[in-house]
């Protein structure tokens, strides 16, 4: 069971916890105690199911076993089977920059702040071992080649908080859904807007230079999320190196802004379209233009 | 490849979230909302002025990269201000620059206008939205107020980024009109200071006074230009250099001070209304970097100003960010100002020598140097707001500049050093 907590905020009722490496809050409009631990318990645990279920660090999770039996057909259960469609149309409308398979690199790659880069030796040894295209799917069955593993750190956050939105939602009539945010260390997403007509006013991580170490924003309705180095990265000969990998050459992406943040009708989308655009290295802000979406840049 | 990777495919995206999360699709919205600065400032001069300051800024997100800004400052003054007239070592009776009413100074102590009152409302509004791809643009107006003194102006800029955003040049216009009005009227340029004292009756020496004044009111209008360059160097160190450019036409004379004429030993003769050329033209630049050290913030300036006023002066300025725990952080604060004194400018003026065009002894306008040294505490809270509390101690050198005090003069302070003490909160929501 994880521990949460329940405090009276600045208009709202605010529930705490800690999953996924992040602080994780369930804000409620409405100044009810008891409404919010309630909410914040079933958050709690279904994030604690999502966690069990797609954490690579976790020995036990379903992932894990997808990986250990790499190398032979697995039967996949619904949810994982709509998870994995939706990284494949990720990998393929990105031409490829998006890539669950290209978690393996981090074998190598240590983003410790140091200047310690991996040896071209060592990526060449595992990029066979990269790539979405040579990872054979049928409906509900998946055919890991063998040596290779799949990551979702990429989704799975954006994903839990998506899905604790919904299931939050559906403890409410539809004429009767209070207004909610679900915030998973500066990934987000709002219910509906505030009765107060007032906005959601939400701190992001700025990692900017100067005065403006967090900014807030207000959100009143779909979601927000970020993705960026603001603490992992490595840097030597003065070129700073983000965590985010490049699938194809096994290299971090070098030239992209320190940070992204983008606004979309949801979590999954809003994280997706902000890796993406990191994935794009120095054309991020250009790629991010082309989507029509609101977004903040920290260069 | 390039344009295909850049194709629009947050549609398709859209549509693939919406599947993985077994739901409709749906329309979202987002907007900034208003950010508002408040900030509360006390100030105080041992033995000296008080001032008291309330600000209020509010910065309104319109979409598109479109902002409203809005502004209110309240401050009041209250306490005593150097006239500029001469330490004695004998009492001194000084009237009040309204005519009605005298103060007495006390032997050796330099003599204080301790009338000084005044309490100040200003409004500030801009608007900045872009104009084109990498050009932005804003224009605003600023009103204030006090009792005796009214200032209108108004301000535009133009930036323009290049190089991806790394490199910002701007040119910045502003114009303002001032008008002031002191109590009892302008003195005519080096009037004397008349006492009651002297007359035989009220009527004899109000008429006196009257004629030492010839106008009500007068304007100083100025025109400023300032031309930016923003350069970010790399991810953790930001540059901007300055050049300023400011032209004042008008009434630049402090109606309040005073300058004495001494004899041959020292002593005050007569004291009469100071008069400083009706134009000024003023060249600043300014050197700022921003850098990001290892989780730790420095800002590091420095501005060197020079004028037709022969006045001269160097600001150095360092302040350093570091975090405390994860939520406080510590600013200290070092900064060293040094100028020159104006061409005109006298700590007295000799009976025998005959009157300049121009005098002033107000020590501001002296030799000086000055220095603050404060901190700043600040902490996040939640939702994003943050909590700051300053303090600082500004210490004032006014320094010889190579005057030979005669007579009595010499045993008493002709540069008086002032300390001040100021604390500030400040909190963002």
């Amino acid at each position: 069971m994880v521990a949460i907590a329940v405090n009276a905020g600045k208009n709202c009722t605010v529930g705490q916890f800690r999953a996924m490496a992040s602080p994780c809050e369930i804000l409620l409009e409405a100044p009810d105690m008891s409404l919010c631990r309630q909410l914040t318990q079933l958050a709690a645990a279904e994030t604690e199911r999502i966690e069990q279920k797609y954490s690579r660090y976790r020995r036990s999770s379903l992932l894990s076993q997808l990986n250990r039996n790499a190398g032979s057909w697995q039967t996949l259960d619904p949810e994982t089977s709509q998870l994995l469609a939706f990284a494949d149309s990720c990998y393929q409308l990105s031409d490829g920059l998006f890539d669950i398979s290209s978690g393996i690199l981090r074998r190598i790659w240590t983003f410790d702040g140091s200047d310690k880069l991996a040896s071209q030796s060592k990526i060449d040894a595992l990029l066979p071992h990269v790539g979405w295209d040579k990872v054979l799917r049928d409906t509900n069955r998946i055919m890991l080649p063998s040596a290779m593993e799949l990551d979702l750190g990429g989704i799975a956050k954006e994903y839990a908080v998506d899905k604790v939105l919904q299931l939050l939602s559906q403890q409410f009539a539809a004429d009767d859904l209070p207004s909610l945010v679900v915030n998973f260390g500066g990934d987000m997403r709002c219910s509906r807007p505030r009765e107060d007509g007032t906005l959601w006013r939400i701190g992001i991580e700025n990692p900017t230079l100067a005065d403006q170490a967090i900014s807030a924003v207000g959100l009143s309705k779909g979601a927000l999320a970020s993705s960026g180095d603001s603490r992992r990265f490595l840097l030597k000969d003065g070129t700073r190196y983000s965590h985010i990998l490049h699938p194809k050459t096994g290299w971090p992406i070098t030239d992209a802004p320190r940070s992204v943040t983008v606004a979309a009708p949801n979590c999954l989308l809003a994280g997706m379209l902000a890796t993406t655009a990191l994935l794009h290295g120095s054309h991020a802000e250009a790629f991010l233009q082309a989507q029509h979406c609101q977004y903040w840049l920290v260069m | 490849m390039q344009l295909k990777q850049l194709a629009n495919i947050s549609m398709a995206l859209a549509a693939a979230s919406c599947a993985a999360l077994g739901q409709q699709a749906e329309a979202g919205t987002l907007l900034d909302d208003w950010q508002f600065n408040s900030a509360i400032l006390l100030y105080n001069e041992t033995d000296r002025v008080s001032a008291g300051e309330a600000i209020l800024t509010a910065r309104g997100d319109f979409g598109d990269d479109k902002y409203l800004n809005l502004g209110l400052v309240v401050d009041a003054l209250t306490g005593a201000s150097a006239t500029g007239a001469v330490a004695q070592p004998y009492v001194q009776s000084f009237t009040r620059p309204s005519g009605r009413g005298s103060y007495d100074v006390a032997p050796g102590v330099t003599p204080l206008d301790d009338t000084f009152h005044d309490t100040r409302v200003q409004l500030d509004a801009s608007w900045e939205q872009p104009l084109a791809t990498n050009w932005r643009a804003s224009g605003g107006g600023h009103l204030s107020k006090e009792y005796d003194y009214l200032s209108m102006g108004l301000n535009g800029s133009l930036a323009r980024d290049f190089n991806q955003k790394n490199t910002t040049v701007s040119l910045g216009l502003g114009y303002s009109h001032d008008t002031i009005s002191p109590e009892g009227g302008i003195a005519t340029a080096f009037a004397p200071m008349l006492l009651r004292s002297d007359y035989a009756d009220d009527s004899s020496y109000q008429a006196a006074f009257d004629a030492t004044r010839d106008r009500a009111d007068d304007t100083k209008d100025t025109l400023d230009v300032l031309l930016g360059l923003t350069q970010v160097i790399n991810r953790n160190w930001l540059m901007q250099l300055n050049y300023s450019l400011s032209m004042a036409d008008g009434y630049m004379t402090d109606p309040f001070k005073l300058v004495s004429v001494v004899n041959a030993n020292g002593e005050v003769q007569q004291n009469l209304y100071e008069n400083r050329p009706d134009q000024r033209t003023k060249h600043s630049v300014y050197w700022q970097n921003k850098l990001h050290l290892g989780g730790s913030y420095l800002d590091a300036s420095y501005r060197y100003m020079w004028d037709d006023w022969e006045l001269t002066s160097h600001t150095a300025d360092l302040k350093w960010r570091l975090p405390m725990t994860d939520r406080w952080y510590v600013e200290p604060q070092f900064r060293y100002y040094q100028q020159s004194a104006a061409e005109f400018y006298q700590p007295f003026i000799l009976q025998a020598e005959p009157l300049p065009q121009y005098v002033s002894a107000d020590y501001r306008i002296g030799k000086m140097n000055t220095y603050t040294v404060g901190a700043k505490f600040g902490t996040k809270l939640a939702q994003g707001n943050e909590l700051s509390f300053r303090i600082a101690l500004y210490q004032q050198n006014p320094q010889n500049d190579r005057v030979a005090a005669p007579g009595v003069l010499a045993n008493v302070e002709l540069y008086e050093k002032v300390t001040a003490v100021m604390a500030q909160v400040s909190y963002s929501f």
